[in-house]
């Protein structure tokens, strides 16, 4: 039973991490949160609990996020260990304390990677991922007004599968997860989008080299195709893409001119 | 000049085709190291595993073979533990409380621990029956003598159950490395690759357990 006598409403134990700069150490703040309301999104209660601390005089948890529907991509959170908490494909501004019990401890901390180093308490810097797209992730010609929608035949299915690609909101989720703290799954995505499209195609080869390279040099792991990736991303984007990239780098290293 | 082979072998992917390549040339190696080993339960006395490793001996390409798995071994470990470390880094610090989204498997979580398992069993095994092969030693006693011992048949099974882990992760992960992905073959080759663990491991592990256990054919 919760302390309000109602089941709408239940009590925490947070378990949250504080980092006062990227240079300190660090820990988890043990904080009581009661009558949560279970109708609150799981960003709400940190508002709750953000309130309680400036009103106690100190300084509130910072975390990230801006759309708080899921499309943006500036949440993020591992909750008790899991990336955007316990329910498969959705962000943590997605997730709601329904899915919580009276009582439970919650464990929130940074994701963590080398390449994503801690600001601030929960807050990660994420501007490896835009180094990575800097480095080829778009397309440079001036595509002009839309043309006429039969001009250019794609493939049906190739069209769904850039669509899915480019579902990838950028959230870094995928880091968080794989055991090895690779970026593969983000940068599949963003090189698979392009791949598939004839829009793509001029600046295929060049792309899939530069962005691997730049995904190197930010310090992410190697892929072991442990698959977690999948499983934690919000926007269930498929690990085939990253078999697309292998492809589509093997290609450009060992067929193409580019880079000799 | 071959700057841009250089570059892509010690890139993140390249590393991983070395390794899937590498891999996947020590798997067809086992698949055809299985079958010869078959021949221990051809016969009772062992005679015809004896001509069989009497024949793989006096074969004169036999040294190129033996540095050409060497060479794979070497390169399959050092990428191995390369990429290994290169993911302990990136990680940095990590996770105090850590659930998995369900995606690992019992395999891939442990390639880095299987494989080392099966590099200390490999050395047994050289020990065992490369550098206790000698002229008119019957080869099939050898593997009498050896796998009758409990240490001896231990070490057998425990590797072959590492190796099982290993390859049942590790064949369609090589797949999947070198960019082989397709919406109607994958699935089967998911399952194909735990199969083929379970049948290399299994296999070879009926071997300490017939010696051990039934005293071998003698
Ligand atoms: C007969 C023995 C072996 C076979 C058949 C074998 C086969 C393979 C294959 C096919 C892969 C997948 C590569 C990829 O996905 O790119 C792999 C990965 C791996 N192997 Fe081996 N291997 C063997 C021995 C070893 C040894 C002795 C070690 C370590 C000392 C080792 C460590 C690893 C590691 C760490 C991985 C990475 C996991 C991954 O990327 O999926 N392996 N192995
Ligand atoms: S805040 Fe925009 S996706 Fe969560």
């Amino acid at each position: 039973m919760s302390a309000h006598g109602s089941s709408d409403s239940i009590n925490l134990t947070l378990h949250v991490w504080r980092q006062s700069g990227p240079e300190d150490k660090g820990g988890f703040e043990v904080r009581r949160l009661n009558g949560v309301s279970t109708h609150m999104s799981f960003l709400e209660m940190l508002d709750v609990m953000n309130e309680q601390l400036v009103a106690e005089g100190r300084e509130p948890v910072a975390f990230d996020h801006d759309c708080r529907e899921g499309i943006c991509g500036m949440c993020s959170l591992v909750i008790n260990g899991q990336v955007h908490g316990p329910i498969p494909e959705i962000t943590t501004c997605q997730l709601h304390m329904r899915h919580f019990k009276d009582g439970d401890s919650i464990y929130i901390e940074p994701f963590r990677a080398g390449a994503f180093p801690v600001l601030r308490d929960l807050v990660v810097d994420r501007s490896a991922f835009d180094r990575i797209i800097a480095a080829g992730g778009y397309v440079s010609v001036a595509t002009g007004n839309p043309q006429d929608a039969n001009a250019l035949p794609i493939p049906k299915r190739n069209a769904d599968l850039a669509m899915d690609a480019a579902a990838c909101i950028g959230c870094g989720g995928c880091v968080a997860a794989c055991p090895n703290a690779a970026a593969m799954l983000f940068t599949s995505a963003k090189v698979s989008q392009m791949a598939l499209l004839p829009q793509g195609q001029p600046e295929r080869d060049r792309r899939v080299l530069a962005m691997v390279q730049q995904m190197d040099a930010e310090g992410f792991g190697n892929c072991t195709n442990e698959f977690e990736c999948m499983a934690a991303c919000p926007k269930g984007i498929d690990v085939s893409n990253i078999a697309r990239m292998n492809r589509e780098y093997l290609r450009a290293s060992m067929c193409s001119a580019e880079g000799a | 000049m071959l700057s841009w082979l250089s570059r892509t072998a010690s890139s993140s992917i390249g590393k991983k085709v070395l390794m899937a390549l590498t891999g996947l040339c020590l798997i067809g190696f086992l698949v055809v190291h299985l079958l010869g080993n078959l021949s221990f339960y051809a016969d009772a006395d062992g005679a015809a595993f004896d001509h069989y490793a009497e024949t793989l001996d006096s074969n004169p390409l036999l040294p190129i073979a033996e540095i050409g798995l060497l060479v794979l071994f070497v390169a399959h470990i050092a990428l191995a533990l390369r990429v290994t470390a290169q993911n302990r880094d990136a990680r940095k610090k990590g996770y105090a409380v850590r659930t998995d989204h369900g995606a690992r498997t019992p395999g891939s979580a442990t390639m880095m621990l299987t494989g080392l398992v099966i590099l200390v069993f490999l050395v047994v095994h050289l020990a065992h029956f490369r550098l206790q092969k000698a002229e008119g030693v019957s080869m099939a006693g050898l593997v009498r003598h050896e796998l009758g011992k409990p240490l001896g048949a231990g070490v057998y099974v425990v590797g072959m159950i590492a190796l099982a882990m290993h390859v049942s992760h590790a064949f369609q992960s090589a797949l999947q490395t070198l960019g082989i992905n397709h919406p109607k073959y994958t699935p089967l080759a998911r399952k194909f690759s735990l199969v083929l663990g379970v049948v290399l491991g299994l296999g070879f592990a009926t071997f300490p357990l017939y010696v051990f256990f039934l005293g071998g054919n003698a």
